[in-house]
């Protein structure tokens, strides 16, 4: 899990970390537990409010396609990534993180 | 929106994906001694409906008022079967009194199975999940993986890998779980 070992980068930045998914709150307590996550996961289940409203529900499968958003602190999205379907190519930090230094003036 | 106002956000929406743990009650050292997660309330665990080997439909609900230990594996799973003769001895020791091992192999062939089941001398069902559904539903990324169920239906602990089932502290917690009352007519 990329995001498990950029974590304390993104922390660094004060960046805070949170996973959602359409998955049962006790589904993400056993897939949390397994990878060792250092952050949050929410439970988007059943409704898949937060999902649609970032625009990211497979409505097929009714499960989120894979995205990173980046919300101000002010919760403007500033920067988001949105994952080809299908894509099991691991997103590393070394990705996002230049991106992420623009947006937020760090650069 | 995410209402988050003083730091910045993250936000990732991942396909399969909760909550932080911790032991439970008396039960605590032998959790402990077992290396089991606890759920800090017991969790009402996702039901589910799959074929057996025998080609039955098997339910958690079909067990309601026995101990479960719900177990994935899978043939070609090292660690699964180190522990599979101790899920064995414990499932014929403790059956007549109300607990059951039940097993959900992930995403193989029955031929395959059976043939596994057959040269351990495995007596406890075996679900199929051909599609992984069940698997997903549980949050199982890696096997073995583990969820102990009481007589309320609800998971008190699970493990990410192999322990020993029959061992001291594994033989306690279950008749630790078997002590507790079942519960009465339509308490799910």
């Amino acid at each position: 899990m990329a995001r498990k070992a950029d974590f304390k980068r993104f922390e660094g930045l004060g960046i805070q970390n949170l996973g959602v998914s359409a998955n049962l709150t006790f589904s993400q307590q056993t897939f949390a537990e397994s990878l060792k996550l250092p952050y949050p996961l929410l439970s988007d289940f059943p409704e898949r409010k937060v999902i649609r409203s970032y625009g990211v529900l497979n409505e097929k499968t009714m499960t989120a396609n894979r995205a990173f958003f980046l919300v101000d602190p002010q919760g403007i999205v500033r920067k988001k990534w949105i994952i080809e379907n299908g894509t099991t190519t691991v997103v590393y930090g070394d990705r996002l993180l230049p991106e992420i230094l623009e947006v937020i003036g760090k650069r | 929106m995410v209402p988050i106002v003083t730091r910045w956000l993250l936000a990732l929406c991942l396909i399969g994906v909760a909550g932080r743990t911790v032991n439970a009650e008396p039960l605590a050292p032998l959790l402990k001694t077992l290396d089991l997660r606890g759920y800090p309330e017991r969790a009402a665990v996702p039901a589910f409906s799959g074929g057996t080997l025998e080609g039955h439909r098997l339910s958690m609900a079909d067990h309601r008022g026995k101990v479960i230990v719900l177990n994935f594996w899978a043939t070609w799973c090292v660690e699964c079967r180190s522990e599979m003769p101790a899920l064995e001895r414990l499932q014929r020791e403790f059956a007549p009194r109300g607990f059951a091992v039940l097993g959900v192999n992930v995403r193989e062939n029955k031929d395959v199975i059976a043939r596994y089941v057959k040269q351990l001398g495995l007596t406890f069902p075996v679900v199929l999940d051909p599609d992984g559904k069940i698997n997903v539903l549980y949050g199982v990324i890696g096997l073995p993986a583990t969820f102990v169920v009481g007589r309320d239906g609800r998971a008190i602990a699970f493990a990410i890998g192999p322990r020993d089932w029959y061992g001291a502290a594994g033989r306690a917690l279950m008749q630790a779980l078997l002590d507790e009352p079942a519960p009465g007519p339509g308490v799910r």
